[in-house]
């Protein structure tokens, strides 16, 4: 493998001499393509080679075998029919008809706050998330955490047992011992009682805490929750002297200005935050907005902006006070000296000041609270709150001054802590280094944890109870902006797991009661009778409970009191982010998540410290060199990512690795950034030091793989050029129209399945990815294997750059099967296993498939996907519940690819037929559509002039991939759009 | 020492062997093509209960949905739960021999586990109500189940067999009324198929699709 990567190396100098060289659009997907450096070539052509090395065989060797597979294949041919079993009800559920599946309303969690879903459950087994369309913080799309639950219901590696000191205990044991703790709470009051929890937004929950705290008055309740919004709140502290939540409408802005905030990327409303701001770019004239994102780490916000400028944290902060100035605030900052800079501040004001009411300030979690405070400030000079931006009382619960985890800490130390409940976090692995948590654990009496997985902090607690998934139990959560929805169960617990509520009650010497009972008496204000209770249980959302919008103005006399460093040309920046797939960690066991390819960087199954081409070319860093990063005396080792378009002297790590006891599928992947990470720079640490180790380590990019050779597969252009000539995306096509071709044309079908994606509301989040695993029972094949190229993907989000190294423009392209209607792979292959249907789409037959990959090789699109090995886990019953039981499982030695989800259309077709009517528009949704938060994708019967896509198709923006190889894809594109500004360059 | 084998001799024994596995293999095929054995036809497997459909259908005129009720809506006929079948043996016969598993089952909450006989690889899709809403009767597939005191299964179910009807469903359409009439014969199939296949709309350009039935 070290070999495999060595080839892999960046060379800067050939890389820019390279670019000085190219005239036009010039697209690349990795530093090493745009040096095209020899190594490069021989590790692309190792990529394929390593097959035919495989088995060396002979003649005789060759026939013994084929003739030994001919009679095997043959006697496999004799069976008897299949048998089985058919166990009825003993009563039908209401509402069941056998073998349709049911859609509830309920919600998932993502950082405490509510997504709402719609679960399918196919005769009791929750098998499919899908997005709620009424929920507001969902819009009927998911991410790829609310894909990922269902998985995470089912994985075999949940704690399954109450342990005690690390032995299996039983119910009666635990209740036995939680009655004699609450017996001692009576007679002290609580004294020593500390419950900790991750951030909470149910109001059931915050109920029940505050019913504790006023019982037991010596307890109290700590927060910790690793990657939080406790700056934003703290600079509403500061500029409106409360702590207020903060809601986003992007739909109403025409200009954004995004100060290192990858607002698409939020955990509470990034999904609607993505889908209002795609919104905002669809009207294709003077309107569409711009967006300048500045930031220090690239993000997906980043790659959507029409202007991006890369920054190390002191000059961004620099920057945003500099704009303030600008804008007539009173701030006591310098002008700044350099040109592109004070470009760039002209256009920002100029834009700003023309589009107040219509534009948008927001800054990133990362940023220090001052920071948000000048947000807030120059969003209400620029007279933006209630229309942009509006806010409310804060929707999740604040815990009361001096009760943060760094407290709780220091209340241990002093001796006061008796007992220590933590329910749903994992402290031991995820706070900050400096507070010593293991230790201090070690010196409290009684510590119980309430977690789904035994894991680190499991390990030190003296109970451990398995906690019951959010789809196994009754609860309620708040979305972003407030609303509430009722948290229903599709499935008994799998492992007898207790949920907060059920603790928490337990703790209280409340009676055992009907667990949705309590949830209900909650809201039995709103929720008087049973017809309110059962539509917020259909509709997965409570009427009228969204909370009204606050008049917060700036406190009077409020004083901006920014602290601005000044860094030295050589000092290094260390910061942290959570990992675009794994989150802060609490996805690490997830297999689906570690696999899938992380945008920007295209890695798996690892993290990496990134650094920015400048610093790798300084330092003479290559990809996958391992590195010790230092903070004082902590230190790290870390492989290195050459990240185009970071900040120059920073370095970003992305936390969640490194997990000691994750399960099967996460331990000891990666590195643990926490490690370094302190409670009083958790973002960002200045002084970090990096050091070179000289050894290798190899780490699993799938960003070369499925290379297509640098064509011209991604178009854009600019707004105007766009109004120019709105057909500039094909005016470079060779043909106007599909060439003539020498094949015959199929004959058309009732129907024309067809699909259009538009590059311009795609934002590259991948949930498309993870949504087709779940609905198509894509297997999962570990790093390994992905780093020979086999991962199993049937929709990848390929990246391309564009531009120099230090500032590209990068582009996301979710790539599908093309469904060509002369395919390619059709004509090759010998056992007629891939074939066209009447309606056009290309099928996989995956019986009479025997695997001589002839297909995937005459593919020009690289989208079929071969089962090298039995990838598939038959092994572990609990997921065997979790797969679709629409689509085939593929065994080994099996071709398979984007069917554009055949088992919807199939039953769509279905529908219609049994009701004889035509399938309407949108009666099928395929799972990468259904899931995207920007409706990029669209799908649907191109024959029907007045359906989506083929209104889509109509766009002069509409092309297809390769269309001169005359395959005439189904699947088509759109171009992506830029609105620069007039007066900057739109500059690479 | 003579030699007690002719040297020629192996070569006749690998003769004699490779005539015996044609042998063998011929006569395999041979029954194979000759009896249904091995699909299974006219067998009736143990069941917890010896249901009769002779008795439900034949006799009592039960109609085919009461039980299987999701025929027309599902994929899945459905089988009737334990409750559907206490809707009448609450009364009837609770003294028998034969229905005390069914009445155990109900007092203990062990639900009966049924043997299939008319199962299908997991890689083939059927869907039941498409057929039943476009005019293709039980009996079609499921034989004359009203004259079977054990149900027994009647149709070799191989693709074969499928796609004779899927590339001629003319052959075989009813009236919609007469779907689950088990005793229905057309007097004159070769029209009223061409009138059917008209009248549902069938559009036999992708019945033999692979994609109608694999996925």
């Amino acid at each position: 493998m070290s070999s495999l990567n060595d080839h892999r190396r960046f060379d800067a100098d050939a890389a820019r001499a390279a670019l000085r060289s190219k005239r036009g659009p010039a697209l690349w997907r990795s530093l090493e393509e745009l040096a095209d450096s020899e190594g490069f070539l021989i590790w692309l052509r190792d990529q394929h080679s390593s097959i035919a090395e495989a088995l060396q065989l002979d003649r005789r060797g060759f026939l013994k075998y084929m003739g030994a597979s001919l009679a095997l294949a043959g006697l496999s041919g004799c069976g008897r029919p299949p048998r089985g079993q058919i166990v009825p009800y003993l009563r039908t559920p209401p509402g069941q008809i056998e073998g349709v599946p049911r859609f509830f309303a309920t919600c998932v969690l993502r950082a405490g706050y509510a997504h709402g879903v719609l679960v399918q459950s196919r005769m009791g087994r929750p098998t499919k998330i899908e997005g709620n369309p009424h929920h507001p913080a969902s819009l009927g799309a998911t991410d790829i955490f609310g894909q990922a639950d269902i998985l995470q219901l089912w994985d075999p590696d949940r704690s399954q047992a109450i342990s005690h000191r690390g032995d299996a205990a039983a119910r009666g044991e635990l209740d036995a011992a939680l009655l004699a703790m609450t017996a001692g709470f009576d007679r002290d009051a609580g004294a020593g009682l500390r419950v900790l929890t991750g951030t909470v937004t149910s109001p059931t929950l915050s109920a029940q805490l505050d019913e504790l705290l006023t019982k037991y008055r010596g307890a109290r309740w700590h927060v910790h929750q690793p990657v939080d919004a406790a700056n934003e709140f703290a600079g509403a502290q500061l500029a409106y002297g409360r702590a207020v939540s903060t809601r986003l409408h992007f739909e109403r802005a025409r200009v954004v200005v995004s100060l290192d905030a990858d607002f698409v990327s939020d955990p509470a409303g990034g999904l609607r935050y993505a889908h209002d701001y795609a919104a905002s770019r669809l009207k294709l004239d003077n309107t569409a907005s711009r967006l300048y994102v500045i930031e220090s780490a690239p993000s997906l916000t980043g790659t959507m902006a029409d202007h991006r400028l890369p920054l190390r944290p002191d000059d961004m902060s620099r920057l945003a006070l500099q704009l303030a100035k600008r804008l007539g605030l009173s701030v006591d900052v310098p002008d700044d000296t350099d040109p592109e800079r004070r470009r760039w501040l002209d256009a920002l004001t100029t834009d700003l000041e023309a589009n107040r009411a219509a534009s948008l300030v927001v800054v990133g979690p990362s940023q220090e609270p001052w920071m948000h405070a000048l947000g807030h400030v120059l969003n209400a000079a620029l007279e933006n709150v209630g229309s942009t931006i509006d806010y409310c009382e804060p929707v999740e619960k604040r815990s009361a001054a001096g009760c943060t985890l760094s407290d709780l800490v220091a209340a241990i130390d002093s001796g006061c802590v008796d007992t220590l409940l933590m329910i749903g976090c994992n402290p031991v692995y995820d706070a900050p280094v400096d507070l010593r948590i293991a230790e201090a654990l070690k010196r409290v009496p009684h510590v119980l944890h309430l977690g789904l997985y035994h894991d680190e902090s499991a390990s030190l607690a003296e109970w451990h109870i398995p906690m019951a998934h959010v789809l196994e139990s009754w609860s309620d959560a708040r979305a972003y902006d407030g609303t509430a929805s009722i948290v229903q169960p599709l499935i008994a617990p799998l492992y007898d797991g207790l949920s907060a509520h059920e603790v928490l009650a337990q703790l209280l010497g409340e009676e055992v009661t009907e667990p949705s009972v309590r949830v209900r008496r909650h809201w039995c204000g709103l929720l008087r009778d049973d017809e309110a209770w059962e539509a917020a249980l259909r509709t997965g959302v409570i009427a009228h409970s969204t909370p009204p919008p606050l008049t917060a103005a700036v406190r009077p006399g409020f004083r901006l009191a920014p602290t601005l460093r000044t860094s030295s040309e050589d000092a290094l920046d260390l910061l942290f982010r959570s990992d675009p797939t794994i989150g802060d960690g609490t996805w690490a066991n997830n297999g689906w998540l570690q696999e899938l390819p992380k945008p920007l960087t295209q890695l798996t199954w690892d993290n990496a410290a990134l650094v920015s081409p400048a610093l790798a070319a300084r330092l003479n860093l290559r990809n996958g060199d391992v590195v010790e990063l230092s903070l004082q005396d902590r230190t790290v080792r870390a492989p290195i990512w050459v990240m185009p378009g970071q900040a120059p002297q920073s370095v970003t790590v992305h936390l969640g690795y490194g997990r000691r006891r994750a399960g099967r599928v996460g331990d000891g992947l990666g590195f643990d950034a926490y490690s370094l990470r302190t409670t009083t720079a958790p973002w960002r640490s200045a002084g970090l030091r990096l050091r070179k180790t000289g050894d290798r380590y190899a780490l699993a990019a799938t960003q070369h793989h499925f290379n297509v050779e640098g064509r011209d597969l991604v178009r854009s252009g600019t707004l105007q050029e766009y109004l120019h000539d709105p057909h500039f995306a094909t005016a470079s096509d060779r043909f106007a129209g599909p060439p003539p071709s020498l094949y015959p044309s199929h004959a058309a079908g009732e129907y024309t399945w067809g699909m259009s994606i538009d590059l311009n509301s795609c934002i590259g989040c991948s949930a498309c990815t993870i949504a087709c695993q779940a609905e198509n029972n894509i297997p999962v094949v570990g790093k390994d294997q992905v780093s020979r190229g086999r991962e199993m993907h049937w929709i990848r989000v390929d990246r391309y750059y564009e531009g120099s190294a230090e500032r590209p423009r990068v582009y996301s392209q979710p790539v599908p099967c093309m469904m060509c209607e002369h395919a390619p792979c059709e004509v090759v292959c010998p056992v007629g296993a891939t074939v066209h249907d009447s309606e056009g789409l290309n099928l996989q037959v995956y019986n009479r498939c025997v695997g001589t990959r002839f297909c995937s090789n005459n593919c020009p699109y690289k989208v079929r996907r071969f089962n090298f090995l039995q990838y598939v886990d038959e092994s572990a019953e609990s997921l065997k519940a979790q797969r679709n039981p629409e689509v085939t499982v593929r065994g080994r030695g099996v071709m398979e690819k984007c069917t554009y989800c055949i088992q919807r259309i199939e039953s769509a077709h279905i529908d219609a037929d049994r009701d004889d009517r035509r399938i309407r528009d949108g009666d099928v949704v395929t799972a990468c559509q259904a899931v995207c938060p920007t409706q990029a994708i669209r799908f649907g019967n191109m024959a029907d002039p007045q359906s989506m896509v083929a209104r889509a198709k109509a766009s002069g923006r509409s092309y297809v991939m390769l269309g001169e190889l005359n395959t005439r894809p189904r699947t088509s594109y759109l171009a992506r759009l830029r609105n620069p500004h007039p007066s900057l360059k739109d500059e690479l | 020492m003579a030699q007690l084998f002719d040297p020629r001799i192996g070569f006749y024994l690998r003769l004699l062997a490779l005539a015996a596995i044609a042998a063998t293999v011929a006569a395999i095929a041979a029954w194979r093509a000759g009896t249904d054995y091995h699909y299974g036809l006219g067998q009736s497997a143990d069941q917890p209960v010896p249901f009769s459909h002779k008795h439900h259908v034949g006799d009592d005129g039960i109609d085919c949905r009461f039980c299987h009720a999701s025929v027309e809506t599902s994929a899945f006929a459905g089988i009737p739960a334990v409750s559907t079948c206490m809707s009448c043996h609450s009364q009837l016969y609770t003294s028998q021999a034969a229905l005390r598993p069914l009445l155990e089952s109900m007092r203990s909450a062990v639900p009966l586990h049924w043997e299939r006989l008319n199962n299908l690889p997991d890689f083939v899709y059927f869907n039941h109500s498409i057929h039943i809403a476009k005019g293709v009767g039980c009996a079609s597939c499921h034989g004359r189940i009203d004259t079977m005191p054990l149900t027994a299964r009647t149709a070799p179910l191989e693709m074969q067999w499928c796609l004779a009807c899927h590339r001629n469903p003319e052959h075989y359409l009813r009236p919609k009324d007469q779907v689950f009439n088990l005793r229905w014969r057309s007097a004159d199939q070769a029209a009223l198929g061409t009138q059917l296949l008209h009248d549902y709309r069938i559009d036999k350009r992708r019945l033999a699709d692979c994609s109608v039935c694999h996925r």
